[in-house]
């Protein structure tokens, strides 16, 4: 199978930009990405593109994906769009992934976007809602919040957990995000106020919620055999992963954890050829702070119901064993639903090539990446590991 | 022979005192009403329907299945033009041969719908005497007028469900109608939800005491000469005074009248008002009852029935008190209703589609592994199959197993009217009991958990299904499952 590598990865600042265009974040990040890799990256050399976005607010339900490369000029490849509510971004690259191992290309554009804050509150909430089960789990009056909310119940029954547990999440990824320069909440945030925000959906408040973000990622990815065009860093996708399950919560065999991203980790994992242990660095899907515990627990970082205890003992903080959510997360660093999982891929890179800023870690050697869609039915898993400057 | 047997009653767990009125308009314009009774946002007259129904087959000891008929009385149907009987029936489990009748238009429906179900067991349509059939009468009903007016201080809200069938013990001894051309008194426009009356005081008691008497008097009965064997009257009641101003013409004491009205704690039930009345009197062991319907225009049915032995169920002691701010959330006065930008879209089609499971938990056994599924369709949650389902019905009991509640603004569109109505919300999975007692698995569903006042709901709380509207998309109320915390 062949080798594929991330050559160049970046994005723009997540944030509420009303007044800007999804083609204009596109091409931002478009721009940043094509500056990350070392030497140029052609127009003509891109053989594939893959998009992820939700659509949220139906700007561009249909051909989103030509919509933005036309936008910056990549006439003529080959673009889908790819939609797997918020897990679109990490589904993009993965297919990008794919679209190089199958030979059908050697150089992949994967990127992602959304445009969230131009709409009223009103219509936020009703796209909020969308990828949740619509016919049955919907129509009981929950968004996303209703539903992490009643697995943070079952979490809570189940362990020896509360929602302070949840605010030590809030507090540690707001302290990431404040040395992130392109995070939307960019500012740390104290345990009182996470304690004490206001209820959204109990026993969820404000501080265990992540914001709706307007933003876009890219990332190149190249086949191993000409990666040495375009970079002498070698970021190496070692293990994909991905899975699935039913879309509501109700059907599914637990509220505790989410099966597709243990399933989607161990696979990862078993092509990687490595284990949680091996792992230096670590960007979880934390839209809400339960979701943050859960993914330790699913990805194997402890045992079930210890998630807590290693957030508390500092284990995931940017100086212990294994730094989670050093850009913040989605909960400071933001969340444009199509760009999430591309943008972790560009922290990722960025932490692997030693371009992190104030959040740049010690030497980290492997990192994963870890995409839900909704509240578990689709999640996608993928590990980096930086091979060393080839010269 | 047919006769009643069995009756059942409901009313909302909201009050609102008089004097909480009075506190807020100065006056309290329902004379000899203390409080009424408020349907919560999600209830209306078909959701009480329900309740009343259900609690009715249960005191029979009959399933829906065997119901023949369904008549239907009510001045206020969620929509003016629309039957709402297949819905009631489908709630109930009821088949799709029944006769349907729905009265409206009148307080006098409820009572009316009892005499229409009467004369169809008494001639099955060719001119015959159906004697095994069986019908379910339900008389609900929540009158509204504009906040400043007498019909709006004096509206409650409640329901009450009759079988009617040949097992019956208790007889409709005789029942007479009378009419007089007297309109004014009570009456809607066409396309207002607000009811109200010109309020001419003499006019409108004498309207009342004469067409009332009249029917009263009509009744061919030997109950002593001063109707010393009437234990009750259960007379139309618009508020808690106009009854006893007809005592006399109807031949009986103010005792009587007390025995048999609900006005003074529930309010003005409307259509269901005289049948409340049956029900409460019943249910107090009382045998004797002249139950009479009234209706501006101005009309009025009057039956006698020997209620002994007739088992009653009832669900009328609510006691959750409302602010006269609450008042008004929950009535909808203050809330902006349906908001821009659209909701969950689930088209009508789509949704009567999984009616069955929507209104009576009809779940599926998976034909391969046994598993139950719910909804069920799709493949099998245990082994996969993807095949049909042996359709199962679910008992309608539960276990709460994960939960939230929505709090201001987490709601999603379609449900910001029912939080501003109703206040913070309870969403939760609930892990439905199999259909016998010894099941080992269960299939579970997400669902809204009804709470008044400071209920919580907790993981591990039982809870029984109920049926509530869930929310109104293009002018389409649609009615579904919702649980409440049981009652053991």
């Amino acid at each position: 199978m062949r080798d594929v590598y991330v050559i160049g990865a970046g994005q723009t600042p997540y944030g509420a930009f009303p007044e800007r265009s999804y083609r204009d974040l596109f091409a931002e990040a478009y721009a940043e990405a094509r500056d990350a890799v070392d030497r140029p990256v052609d127009p003509a050399d891109v053989d594939e593109a893959v998009v992820g976005t939700l659509g949220v607010g139906g700007r561009q339900l249909g051909l989103p994906g030509p919509a933005v490369t036309e936008h910056v000029g990549l006439h003529g490849v080959p673009c889908s769009r790819i939609e797997n509510a918020c897990a679109a971004g990490g589904s993009a690259v993965r297919q990008g992934i794919q679209a190089i191992r199958s030979g059908h290309a050697d150089v992949v554009l994967a990127g992602g976007f959304e445009a969230m804050t131009d709409a009223s509150a009103d219509a936020t909430k009703y796209w909020l809602g969308v990828s949740g089960e619509t016919e049955w789990e919907r129509l009981t009056g929950t968004t996303f919040s209703g539903v992490y909310a009643q697995m943070a119940s079952a979490y809570f029954d189940a362990y020896d957990t509360s929602a302070d547990d949840l605010a030590h999440v809030a507090v540690k990824n707001h302290t990431n995000g404040s040395k992130n320069p392109k995070a939307h909440l960019d500012f740390e945030c104290s345990l009182e106020d996470a304690r004490d925000a206001p209820e959204v959906a109990a026993p969820l408040n404000l501080y265990h919620c992540c914001p709706t973000s307007d933003g876009a990622a890219v990332a190149f990815l190249a086949a191993g055999d000409v990666v040495d065009e375009y970079t002498d860093e070698r970021v190496r996708i070692a293990g994909a992963g991905a899975a699935s399950d039913h879309v509501g919560l109700a059907q599914r065999d637990s509220y505790t954890a989410i099966d597709a991203s243990e399933t989607a980790a161990e696979t990862a994992y078993d092509r990687a050829d490595v284990g949680p242990d091996d792992l230096d660095v670590a960007e979880v899907h934390d839209c809400f702070a339960i979701a943050e515990l859960l993914a330790y627990e699913d990805l194997g970082f402890c045992d079930r119901g210890e998630a807590a205890t290693l957030l508390r003992e500092g284990v995931t903080d940017p100086d212990g064993e294994l730094p989670v959510n050093t850009s913040g997360g989605l909960k400071s660093k933001g969340h444009p639903i199509g760009a999430t999982g591309v943008g972790q891929v560009v922290e990722l890179f960025e932490q692997l090539t030693g371009r992190a800023g104030d959040r740049q870690l010690d030497d980290p050697r492997l990192g994963l990446a870890h995409n839900v869609g909704g509240s578990g039915g689709a999640a996608v898993v993928h590990v980096f590991e930086q091979e060393g400057v080839v010269r | 022979m047919t006769g009643v047997e069995s009756v059942g009653a409901y009313a909302p767990a909201y009050r609102i005192d008089a004097e909480t009125v009075a506190d807020a308009w100065g006056q309290f314009q329902a004379a000899g009403i203390s409080q009424t009774s408020v349907p919560d946002a999600d209830e209306d007259a078909l959701t009480m329907a329900y309740e009343a129904g259900t609690r009715a087959l249960a005191a029979a000891g009959r399933e829906g299945r065997e119901v023949d008929g369904l008549f239907l009385g009510t001045t206020t149907p969620s929509v003016e033009e629309e039957a709402l009987t297949p819905r009631l029936g489908s709630t109930l489990g009821l088949p799709a041969d029944i006769e349907t009748r729905q009265q409206t238009g009148s307080t006098r429906a409820g009572v009316d719908a009892l005499a229409a179900a009467l004369d169809a067991a008494s001639n099955d349509g060719r001119g015959t005497a159906g004697t095994e059939s069986v019908y379910l009468v339900v008389a609900s009903d929540a009158p509204r007028g504009a906040p400043d007016d007498r019909i709006e201080h004096a509206g409650g809200a409640g329901a009450t469900g009759l079988v009617i069938g040949p097992a019956g013990p208790g007889a409709v001894v005789d029942r007479a109608e009378r009419v007089s051309p007297r309109p004014g008194t009570r009456f809607r426009q066409r396309g207002s939800a607000e009811t109200t009356g010109l309020g001419i005081t003499e006019y409108d008691r004498d309207a009342f005491r004469e067409t009332v008497g009249a029917a009263a008097e009509a009744l061919d009965v030997e109950l002593g000469s001063d109707r010393s064997d009437v234990d009750a009257v259960a007379v139309q009641s618009p508020n808690g005074k106009l009854p006893y101003r007809a005592a006399g013409a109807i031949g009986v004491d103010t005792d009587a009248i007390r025995t048999g009205t609900t006005v003074h704690d529930l309010g003005d039930t409307g259509a269901a008002s005289p049948l409340l009345g049956l029900a409460s009197a019943l249910a107090d062991g009382n045998q004797n009852v002249v139950v009479i319907g009234f209706g501006s225009g101005a009309g009025a049915t009057a039956l006698l029935i020997d209620g002994e032995d007739v088992p009653v169920r009832t669900a009328l002691n609510g006691d959750q008190e409302l602010s006269y701010a609450e008042y008004l959330r929950i009535r909808g006065e203050i809330t902006t209703g349906e908001p821009e930008g659209g909701g969950a879209y689930v088209s009508v089609p789509s949704w009567t589609r999984t009616i069955p499971q929507r209104h009576r938990l009809v779940a599926g056994r998976c034909e391969e592994c046994g598993a139950l599924g719910f909804p069920p369709s799709g493949a099998c949650p245990r082994c996969g199959t993807l095949d049909e389902y042996d359709t199962v019905e679910l008992p309608g009991t539960g276990t709460v197993q994960a939960v939230t509640e929505i709090g201001q603004g987490g709601a999603p569109p379609e449900f910001t009217e029912q939080q501003a109505r109703s206040g913070p919300y309870v969403s939760a999975i609930v892990e439905l009991d199999g259909p016998a007692a010894d099941e080992t698995e269960a299939a579970s569903m997400p669902a809204q958990v009804i709470t008044v006042g400071d209920d919580a709901v907790e993981i591990g709380d039982g809870v029984m299904a109920t049926i509530r509207r869930i929310y109104t998309q293009e002018g389409v109320t649609r009615y579904g499952t919702k649980f409440r915390p049981s009652e053991d």
